[in-house]
C-alpha cells in the first residue's frame, strides 16, 4: 500500500502519517500542494491519495481532475475544511471517492482510513 | 454613525456572520485540541482601538470572498500559539517556529472553513492563512471595515478572534 498525502500544512500531513502508521502503512510520499502532487504521482505508481482541498499553486480539486484525466480508479480522498453541499457535489462530479472534513475527531479519520486501507491492518 | 445605527448593525452582524464564528471556534478547539472555547467578551474595534490595537503572540489571517468580503484574524498569545503545535501533533517547542505558524494557520484554516460552511448561502471562498508573529503587530483592515473582536478563554489560554466585513449583503 503506497500512499500518496497532500496537505500544505505539514502539521496535518504528520497528523494524517501517524495515523496510517498506525494503520501499518508507512510506504507514504508528502506533497505539499497539487504541482508537487502530480509530478509524484506522473512518475510513482500509488494505491490512493489524500488530498487537502484549498492549496497554493494548484488546489485539490485541480489535482483530482488531473488524476482522474490518468487514472480513473485509483481512490482519491479528499480530506478538507470545505463542507459545503456546492463543494462536496463538485468533488463528487470530479471523481472523489470518499469525503472527510476538517475538523475530524482522531476515531472519525481513522475509521475512514481504515476504511480505505484496512487490508494492511 | 450614531450609537443606534452601530447597535442594529451590530445585533444584526452578530446574529448573521459572527454566531458562526463562534460554534466553528468551539467546534474546531473542542475537536481538534480537545480544549473548551468559551466566549468572554464582544466588542467593535473602533478607530480609537485600531490606533492601539497591537497584537503579541501569533496572528493567523483568512481572507473571505464571495457575496460577502472579509477577514478572519486569530491572535493567540505566544505560549497558547505553543499548546496548540503540542496537542495537535505533540511537539514541544520553545519558542514560535514555522511549526507553531502552521499548526495556528490550519486550526484557523478550520474555523473559517467551519464556519463558512454555516454561510453557505452566500457562496464564500477562503484563502490560504497567513500567519504573523511577533511582540507587537498590527493587523489592518481595510478602512470601511469595524472588525468585530471576539475574546476567547480556554484550556490552553486566551484568545482573540477579529472578523470584519466590507459588503455585507442586506439580509
Amino acid at each position: 500500500m503506497k500512499v500518496l498525502l497532500v496537505d500544505d500544512s505539514g502539521t496535518m500531513r504528520t497528523i494524517q502519517k501517524r495515523c496510517l502508521n498506525k494503520l501499518n502503512v508507512n510506504d507514504i510520499v508528502e506533497a505539499e500542494d497539487g504541482v508537487q502532487a502530480l509530478a509524484a504521482f506522473e512518475t510513482g505508481t500509488f494505491d490512493i491519495v489524500l488530498s487537502d482541498w484549498n492549496m497554493p499553486n494548484m488546489d485539490g480539486l485541480s489535482l483530482l481532475k488531473e488524476i482522474r484525466q490518468r487514472n480513473t480508479t485509483i481512490p482519491v480522498i479528499m480530506i478538507t475544511t470545505e463542507a459545503e453541499r456546492a463543494r462536496v457535489v463538485l468533488a463528487i462530479q470530479a471523481g472523489v471517492s470518499d469525503y472527510l472534513v476538517k475538523p475530524f475527531t482522531p476515531d472519525g479519520l481513522r475509521e475512514k482510513l481504515e476504511r480505505w486501507v484496512g487490508c494492511n491492518v | 454613525m450614531s450609537a443606534a445605527v452601530i447597535a442594529s448593525a451590530t445585533s444584526r452582524i452578530t446574529a448573521e456572520y459572527v454566531n458562526p464564528v463562534i460554534a466553528a471556534t468551539r467546534t474546531v478547539f473542542s475537536t481538534m485540541l480537545g480544549a473548551t472555547a468559551n466566549r468572554t467578551g464582544l466588542s467593535l474595534r473602533t478607530e480609537a482601538a485600531l490606533s492601539s490595537g497591537t497584537s503579541s503572540g501569533v496572528s493567523a489571517v483568512i481572507g473571505i470572498s464571495g457575496q460577502a468580503a472579509g477577514t478572519l484574524v486569530l491572535n493567540l498569545t505566544t505560549s497558547t500559539a505553543i499548546e496548540v503545535l503540542r496537542r495537535l501533533i505533540g511537539t514541544e517547542a520553545r519558542d514560535v517556529n514555522a511549526e507553531v505558524c502552521d499548526a495556528v494557520g490550519e486550526i484557523t484554516n478550520m474555523i473559517a472553513g467551519h464556519a463558512k460552511a454555516q454561510l453557505a448561502k452566500y457562496s464564500l471562498s477562503i484563502s490560504i492563512p497567513n500567519v504573523v508573529s511577533g511582540a507587537d503587530h498590527t493587523v489592518h483592515f481595510p478602512s470601511n471595515v469595524i472588525p468585530m473582536v471576539l475574546s476567547f478563554d480556554s484550556d490552553l489560554g486566551p484568545f482573540t478572534i477579529e472578523v470584519g466585513f466590507s459588503n455585507l449583503p442586506v439580509g
